[in-house]
């Protein structure tokens, strides 16, 4: 392997070898390796072909800036070769890839780009228009990035999610961000510091050049090691952002370590949330790309790109290396390169003068040509990179070079996402030639290179004065001290001083460094391959194109040409798009505006964005006693329901049980709500769209509410419990907003009343059947005979020796039935009484599914299931339930029935029964949705259908358009569930299918 | 979109604790002659205007209260428009009563 002798600046273990397979072959790479360094070290050039032209692409950045550094691992596309690490055993394949990465079938494409100009496939294609869908198919075999192998098991791992709250959140670890986390540290409590590397430093981390007497990064292991020392400070590492939202609010994600399967519980990756009452931004700077033909082959790098293969990870960049930047720091990666022993042919700085005088001289003492003013025009070599011709930007000779690494920059970018997300304006620094931070969003505190800055103390100096400000406009001045007056007046001073200190310091400090604003090398063509955005294969000529077209200013060029649409968003193109415009068109850069930043800036992956998938669900106090009697469990709502008690999902014997016998349901998730005071009664007129007044003694009163708009939305029993005391129900998934909905209509009348919830309180069980009476009358003294307590009773009783149970006699499912309330902790208990009672009946539980049936067969209506948004009250026919002589108590959703009471063309409630010969022998139909159809024609849908064994024969309720659906019509029933159409009879009847008359629930 | 709420009860909290109850509006009108036109206006018509508004919020995740605040949606700031008129005509911060 094409490794370099360890130096402390290395991360990577020589020692600890990691076997990967990359297109096919196996390869080895060393523990701390990224799959991009592991695959450069391994002699691998090409890892992705290009979104348009399929060009060969591989190692440009190390960060994770684009679409070239993509590849597929394990099966998982569009992984970032550059910030994922290496693991044992990795599967890698190249992106973008018909064939070999070498050798690519599209490979060909690269010749068409005269048939491919900007915004191209806005031009060609539509015309003749009926030609679209053609191109559409071919175009879209060809598009897209990575390929998902949608029959694969991907295997998440374990994805976890985290919420902070801050007082200050730093972003960026470098040297500004974590002497700003310091600062702001003294005098808040709870600073959050945020890095996307896996460790703290910044640029600084690998820098052995000595300022002040020691080398750099010994100055980055200091702040490292008093950040990491410091109990104010939570630092996250491997932790990017991938946005800033409303009043600080911070998100990202964190790589996290594995657990070891035993004590140390890991996660693979984390989606967390920082809440901060202000935010230091210290992203620092990225690279500004140099534009020239070719200057997208495997080879030509970053400078960061070269220097941290080097330092960080041992691998050697090539063997000759040929500069053309554009700042000191890449004089610096130069001469630092050529002390490790790597091979530097020359190098080209675009500017003319202002080198730092030491950096040159150390350059020519190692023997390296430097050629200020000048910088590549053009790089040789079809598949890598085997020679550059450098010329003087201001003209004359070109000269070239033979070599395999070209390592070319225009110059620094600072890093504008997170700030941009969070509001910030910029301008263009003609001095810098960059896009600096203008205008700030309140509680945002750039710091560092983001600024500009270039010089080491500076930058620190700057996140100082940054910390400070962060820390004084969250409130630290407010909350220092212990309280008394004086000693907080002396806080205050203390932190003015310090932040006068600071901001002193930095003014003596040197401000950002002169940049050389060019975009372009000394380039002689068009640009026809010279790329200012390689994720979309954007080349000067196509920015050129788009300003001939008049999309000449960065928004519209990106939407036009598509730069910085594609991974890398604002990063390679971003400024020198901005700066590429002002070229084109001869308008200064100061005029022109980048393009928006907008988050995810770091793509997340979505396995990390579903999160752990709790399942979140409520258990009934029954739910052990369910589950060992072979409970089918189904979500509804907010709780998890015994459904079935056997795998005929039919539910046949369950059924058969109620209506013969006597069966036994856990309704606990009913909602259940006590309202007392004075008012309560005005409360309930209000929301009730039925008359509360006539709730009676000892009697249950079924009632509904509606929205403004007439919608039922709910529907239950209110029962009188005292003079101002009710007790009612709700529907198990209205039991959450009832409060809130309560509350909301009354919010204007002062009134005096309490509403209290007491679903989770109080456990329900519902007894029915024929034989209901003669099973709880063994559990219970008190009369249930039908003159004592009749249907729609509602009694006070004991159960068992001591257990005071509410019981309401009701008929959901059509049967002689009794609901028992009570406390929730009696739940067991009261279920064992009655299930030993009825022993002797064989009685049995039944669940959701068997009640769905006999509910459904009674007429009896589900909230949601047999009304929707388009339905009212009226339309379900349960107007009977509005009390229209009642305005002054002003209902909810009165005036919408009234309105419109007289409409016709509304969907209603109809009962369909289905033809004998589709329903009797086999009890296949229809499913619920299937559309009531009457001569092609829509008329509405099926809410449920059931076969019903207690009928012999399939019906169903469903909601169709009024007046077309008389009683005795005939109507089809129409589905295809994928399996072909299919249609079937029915007949419109009305919708109480079973005991129409109500004898048996009264019996 | 995300910001935070000040509950007169609780004190500021994340906006995902809250349900939005639309901008205020008055009271529920008197039935009596109510035209159905005046009922849905009331009912169903929201102003959508880029400066402070009265609006009610529910803190469902905290202390159960509707309130009514002053709220900028285009800046999602808590914001009193400027006073009108000396009457003192003043945004209400309680929850009941009118």
């Amino acid at each position: 392997m094409n490794r370099l002798p360890a130096t402390p600046t290395q991360k990577i273990d020589h020692d600890r070898r990691i076997r990967f397979v990359f297109a096919g072959r196996q390869l080895e790479g060393l523990k701390a390796d990224t799959v991009a360094s592991a695959l450069w070290a391994a002699g691998v050039r090409t890892w992705s072909r290009s979104f348009e032209y399929h060009r060969p692409r591989g190692l440009y950045d190390l960060e994770g800036e684009g679409a070239s550094g993509l590849v597929s691992i394990d099966g998982v596309p569009n992984r970032s070769a550059g910030t994922t690490l290496l693991e044992r055993g990795m599967t890698i394949a190249a992106q973008n890839v018909s064939g070999s990465p070498d050798r690519d079938v599209y490979g060909a494409l690269d010749r068409f780009d005269r048939w491919m100009p900007a915004g191209f496939y806005y031009r060609l294609f539509h015309r003749p228009y009926r030609a679209w869908p053609f191109f559409q198919d071919r175009m879209r075999a060809l598009a897209g990035l990575g390929r998902l192998d949608v029959d694969a098991r991907h295997d998440p791992g374990v994805r976890t999610e985290w919420y902070m709250n801050a007082d200050v959140a730093v972003v960026g670890g470098g040297a500004a961000g974590m002497s700003a986390a310091l600062a702001a540290a003294e005098h808040v409590d709870r600073v959050c510091l945020f890095e996307a590397r896996p460790w703290l430093g910044g640029h600084l981390d690998w820098r052995v050049r000595e300022v002040g007497g020691r080398p750099l990064r010994e100055r980055a292991i200091e702040l490292a090691r008093q950040v990491a020392g410091h109990s104010s400070i939570r630092v996250l590492t491997h932790a990017p952002v991938t946005g800033v939202w409303g009043e600080n609010l911070v998100t990202g994600f964190q790589v996290g370590p594995r657990g070891d399967g035993g004590a140390t519980e890991g996660y693979d990756e984390r989606h967390w949330e920082c809440r901060a009452h202000t935010i230091v931004v210290a992203t620092g700077a990225l690279e500004r790309p140099l534009v020239f033909e070719a200057n997208d082959r495997p080879g030509v790098m970053q400078v960061d790109t070269a220097w941290r293969l080097a330092r960080h990870y041992g691998v050697r960049p090539g063997e000759q290396i040929v500069f053309s930047t554009a700042d000191d720091l890449a004089l610096e990666a130069a001469a630092d390169l050529a002390d490790l022993g790597v091979q530097i042919v020359a190098v080209a700085d675009a500017r003319p003068e202002g080198l730092d005088g030491e950096l040159a001289a150390r350059l020519r003492d190692l023997g390296v040509e430097l050629m200020p003013g000048s910088a590549a025009a053009a790089v040789g070599g079809r598949r890598g990179v085997t020679g550059v011709e450098i010329a003087p930007l201001e003209g004359g000779q070109a000269r070239s070079f033979p070599c395999d690494v070209v390592v070319a920059a225009a110059g620094r970018q600072p890093e504008i996402g997170v700030l941009s997300s969070a509001g910030a304006g910029f301008e263009y620094s003609a001095h810098a030639a960059a896009f600096v931070p203008k205008s700030l969003p309140d509680g945002v505190f750039p710091a560092g290179r983001v600024l500009g800055l270039t010089d080491v103390e500076a930058i620190e100096a700057s996140g100082v004065v940054a910390g400070l400000n962060a820390a004084t406009a969250c409130g630290a001045l407010a909350r220092s001290g212990s309280g008394d007056g004086e000693s907080r007046d002396a806080d205050e001073r203390a932190l003015g001083s310090a932040i006068r200190d600071a901001e002193g310091r930095l003014a003596g400090l040197p401000g950002p460094a002169a940049g050389s604003g060019h975009v372009r090398g000394p380039m002689t063509g068009k640009g026809r391959k010279a790329f200012l955005d390689y994720d979309e294969d954007g080349t000067w000529k196509n920015a050129a194109q788009c300003v001939e077209q008049g999309f000449d200013v960065p928004e519209l060029a990106k939407r036009f040409g598509n730069f910085g649409l594609g991974p890398g968003q604002y990063r390679v193109p971003g400024q020198n798009l901005a700066m590429a415009m002002a070229e084109l068109t001869g308008r200064p850069v100061g005029d022109i505006q980048c393009t928006t930043v907008r988050p995810p800036l770091i793509p997340p992956s979505l396995a990390t964005l579903v999160g752990p998938g709790h399942d979140v669900h409520k258990r009934t106090p029954l739910h052990e006693d369910q589950t060992a009697r072979g409970a089918i469990f189904r979500q509804a709502g907010a709780w998890k329901r015994a459904r079935y008690f056997s795998d005929d999902f039919s539910c046949r014997e369950e059924i058969r049980n109620v209506r013969e016998n006597v069966g036994l349901l856990d309704s606990s998730p009913l909602g259940k709500f006590r309202v007392f005071g004075p008012d309560a009664l005005r409360a309930l007129q209000r929301v009730y769209i039925s008359n509360m007044t006539a709730v009676g003694e000892g009697r249950c009163k079924y009632a509904a509410m509606c929205n403004d708009t007439g919608n039922i939305i709910d529907d239950g029993v209110v029962t009188r419990v005292g003079r101002d005391d009710f007790y009612f129900t709700t529907s198990s998934n209205r039991a959450g907003g009832t409060v809130e909905w309560f509350r909301y209509h009354t919010r204007y009348d002062g009134w005096d009343y309490n509403l209290v919830n007491l679903t989770d309180n109080l456990a329900s069980i519902n007894i029915a059947g024929p034989n209901a009476r003669a099973v709880l009358s063994r559990v219970t003294d008190s009369d249930l005979s039908g003159g004592a307590f009749p249907y729609m009773g509602y009694r006070e009783i004991q159960v068992g020796d001591s257990i005071p149970a509410r019981c309401l006699r009701l008929g959901f499912v059509g049967e002689l039935s009794y609901e028992l309330h009570f406390l929730a902790s009696y739940a067991q208990h009261v279920w064992d009484l009655l299930m030993d009672a009825g022993a002797e009946f064989g009685i049995g539980p039944f669940g959701l599914e068997a009640q769905n049936c006999m509910r459904a067969e009674k007429g009896h209506i589900i909230i949601g299931t047999e009304s929707e948004q388009r339905v009212t009250l009226l339309d379900i026919g349960m107007g009977w339930m509005w009390d229209r002589s009642d305005t002054e108590s002003r209902k909810v959703g009165a005036p919408a029935l009234r309105a419109c009471a007289d409409q016709t063309d509304r969907l209603k409630l109809v009962g369909l029964r289905l033809d004998d010969t589709a329903g009797r022998k086999s009890p296949e139909g229809p499913a619920d949705g299937a559309l009531v159809t009457a001569r092609e024609e829509i008329l509405g849908y099926v809410c449920t259908t059931r076969y019903s064994e207690s009928l012999g024969w399939r019906y169903a309720l469903a909601l169709v358009r009024d007046g077309r659906a008389e009683r005795g019509t005939s109507v089809e029933l129409f589905q295809d569930l994928g399996d072909g159409p299919r249609r079937f009879a029915a007949m419109v009847v009305p919708p109480h299918f079973y005991d129409p008359d109500g004898a048996r629930l009264r019996g | 979109m995300t910001f935070r709420i000040t509950c007169p009860v609780c004190g500021s909290r994340d906006v995902y604790e809250f349900t939005y109850g639309g901008h205020e509006r008055g009271p529920r009108p008197a039935q009596e002659g109510l035209s159905a036109e005046e009922h849905f206006r009331w009912a169903q018509f929201r102003t959508t205007r880029a400066e402070a508004q009265e609006e009610w919020w529910y803190h469902g995740a905290g202390c159960g209260v509707w309130f009514s605040m002053w709220r900028n949606p285009a800046t999602n700031r808590e914001e009193r428009p400027e006073p009108v008129d000396a009457r003192g005509t003043g945004p209400t911060t309680e929850g009941d009563g009118e």
